[in-house]
């Protein structure tokens, strides 16, 4: 039972890390309707960047924290270049992103090279209602919890997240009401870059990351979005950890190789699910 | 949505004054110049192996084998308005094919020509449930089999699992040995012209008609009678057979497969070059592999140069693919080789306009669509 409860609360943390990436999926396809390819590039560098601040000497979470910015960076920059021209229809945009994914792995090499890289994060085990969980697992499942009710709130509570909702769901009324669209895809972009950020360097503790770990990570991420129908971001959470849950199970009680392959059976079942239950005609209108 | 969908959308409001060069052109009797063009270059090409030397024939060779790829691409693409970033699974299915067939003995031809068939087959049964899915959800969809694939091979004892096959016999057909670099060039060639003849006889036909009105809009092409779903799924099925035949070609030549020679990036430039060429053209994905590879290899000999890091290859590589695929998707977004030839149709196409036509217009831009088809 112990054991069990330990890769119970590993998965939830694994599934926590896709449901970051998949937050910013959300984040950028609610806004922009572009299903963002790069997010998982966003983690990787941000990790990355994490690894060679510590090594630098900079304190951990100062240095975790640096990481977060440059993988926001990264995706502000990225927004610029998939949407930044009018008129980029949202599937051409799609494959801008990957081609930017690939341009990034350029740099990623250039810098980092091509050999993973790990980042130390919390070691040592805490006892947890009596079953000893690693501190790692428990940090990523606290600030993903935190980051999401923050989430919540930017979108609810504030005047900018208003205005992204209302880009959201009506482009040509926010428009005419005087927000700048353009500039809020910026923003969801960079706010996708963030939250990728955040998944990188809380990831990253936990398995190490090289250039192409953005592959994983991206269909980890879509997976646990598309739950929500890319729009919900609880959804997301909720499909991130169900993910998470079932791809340690399946590693711990079945054959360990099998491991991703449950969560992308998982993810094909789940679209042609959601595809028989509406319509084509719907379909061609979005 | 797709994104010739929108392209179709586009030369719809373009109007009748001016269709789209593609469509209008007729099919059945090309005009005498563009055949001679590509008789002259098919005949150059299959001249070339003869004065290349070894690296000129690898690089020649897999641009030929490319090219079938990309065409299949450009056809699912294109016509039928289907993403696919998977495709590289096929080609890995057609070289495993015949590598486990000819290491128990089957004669290469077999092999060749077995391996098309269970790539096609296999599309087959994953077209049923896949292709219910559209735009963003397909790509992930073929995405995710890419992996499950990898994942397979790797767990499968009789394709190598993580080391691979070794010791694959080069091809041969009754007994004359066809296994080193010139012929394989030959072959290879042969591969793409088959390829090629038969991409041309779909899209002239009355199914190619079809699919071109279903990738503009599903519903109205279901609507006008067309069986949708089994359109796509054969083309889906074609597709997957060029990169099985290619990739059987590929076993032979390489003589050694492993799951760490078909990684996700390698179906992801397969994409990038039926996109530089021009999705939904034949020309446009020969022109658009070619290109890319020559690039790629050019600046894969600066990396390699002296002075040059280890990784320089690969980050050449790299900002290859992701600039040009970027730059072609925001510049030229219908590829080089249509943008190309709208050019040259309405150079063609626009001087011998009577004056009582061009009255009270701007002479210079007289009936010429805005640029790109932007509004």
């Amino acid at each position: 039972m112990t054991q069990f409860l330990m890769f119970l609360v590993n998965g939830i943390a694994i599934g926590c890390g896709f449901a970051l990436v998949g937050s910013g999926l959300v984040a950028v396809y609610r806004i922009t309707g572009v299903v963002n390819f790069a997010q998982g590039m966003f983690a990787v560098v941000a990790a990355l960047s994490a690894t060679s601040f510590v090594a630098l000497g900079i304190w951990h979470g100062v240095a975790e924290l640096m990481a977060v910015l440059v993988g926001g960076f990264a995706g502000l920059a990225t927004g610029v270049v998939a949407v930044g021209r009018r008129g980029t229809q949202p599937l051409t945009a799609l494959l801008v992103t990957l081609a930017v994914g690939f341009l990034a792995y350029a740099i990623e090499v250039l810098v980092w090279g091509d050999q993973p890289r790990s980042l130390p994060g919390l070691d040592g085990r805490a006892a947890l209602l009596g079953v000893p969980v690693q501190r790692q697992y428990l940090l990523v499942i606290a600030v993903t919890a935190v980051v999401f009710v923050l989430l919540w709130l930017f979108f609810a509570r504030t005047y900018l997240g208003k205005a992204l909702t209302a880009c959201a769901s009506n482009p040509y009324a926010a428009r005419v009401v005087g927000i700048d669209v353009t500039r809020m895809a910026f923003i969801a972009f960079a706010l996708g870059g963030v939250l990728g950020g955040v998944a990188g360097v809380l990831v990253a503790p936990l398995r190490p990351i090289s250039f192409d770990s953005d592959v994983s990570l991206i269909v980890g991420g879509f997976a646990a979005a598309i739950f929500g129908g890319l729009t919900r971001p609880m959804m997301a959470l909720a499909g991130g950890v169900l993910l998470g849950i079932t791809e340690v199970m399946i590693r711990a009680y079945g054959d360990a190789s099998y491991g991703t392959v449950g969560a992308l059976v998982f993810l094909i079942a789940i679209m042609i699910w959601q595809s028989a239950r509406r319509p084509t005609l719907h379909k061609e209108a979005v | 949505m797709s994104i010739s969908a929108r392209h179709g959308a586009r030369q719809a409001r373009r109007g009748p004054a001016e269709p789209h060069a593609a469509y209008a052109r007729p099919r059945t009797g090309l005009p005498s110049p563009v055949l001679g063009g590509i008789a002259a270059t098919a005949l150059a090409t299959l001249l070339l192996p003869l004065v290349l030397d070894r690296g000129g024939l690898a690089l020649y060779i897999d641009i030929a084998l490319s090219a079938c790829v990309v065409v299949g691409i450009s056809l699912l693409m294109g016509f039928a308005g289907q993403v696919s970033l998977g495709q590289a699974v096929f080609f890995a299915i057609g070289g495993y094919t015949a590598a486990v067939l000819v290491l128990n003995d089957v004669p290469p031809l077999v092999g060749l020509l077995a391996a098309p068939v269970a790539a096609g087959l296999v599309a087959l049964l994953l077209g049923v449930p896949l292709l219910r899915l559209h735009g963003h959800h397909l790509a992930f969809a073929t995405i995710a089999v890419h992996l499950i694939f990898l994942v397979v091979v790797q767990q499968s004892d009789t394709l190598g699992g993580n080391v691979g096959l070794m010791g694959i016999p080069g091809f041969s057909v009754g007994g004359i040995d066809l296994a080193d670099h010139r012929s394989i060039a030959f072959v290879s060639w042969g591969v793409l012209a088959v390829v090629v003849l038969v991409s041309h006889n779909v899209i002239t036909s009355r199914p190619g008609r079809a699919l071109r009105a279903l990738a503009t809009s599903e519903t109205a092409a279901e609507s006008a009678g067309i069986p949708v779903g089994r359109y796509k799924l054969t083309v889906f099925a074609l597709s997957a057979a060029f990169a099985g035949l290619a990739g059987s070609v590929w076993a032979y030549y390489v003589g050694f497969l492993s799951p760490g020679m078909f990684p996700v990036s390698m179906s992801i430039t397969f994409v990038v070059m039926a996109a530089v060429g021009g999705m939904g053209s034949i020309w446009g994905a020969l022109f658009g592999t070619t290109a890319v590879k020559l690039i790629v290899s050019y600046l894969g000999m600066l990396g390699t140069a002296g002075g040059m890091p280890d990784y320089a290859p690969a980050v050449l590589s790299y900002a290859v693919y992701g600039l040009l695929l970027i730059l072609i998707l925001l510049f030229l977004p219908h590829g080089v080789v249509p943008a190309l030839r709208d050019r040259i149709v309405r150079r063609w196409s626009a001087p011998p306009r009577t004056p009582l036509d061009t009255a009270g217009r701007d002479p210079g831009k007289a009936g010429l669509p805005p640029a790109n088809g932007r509004p």
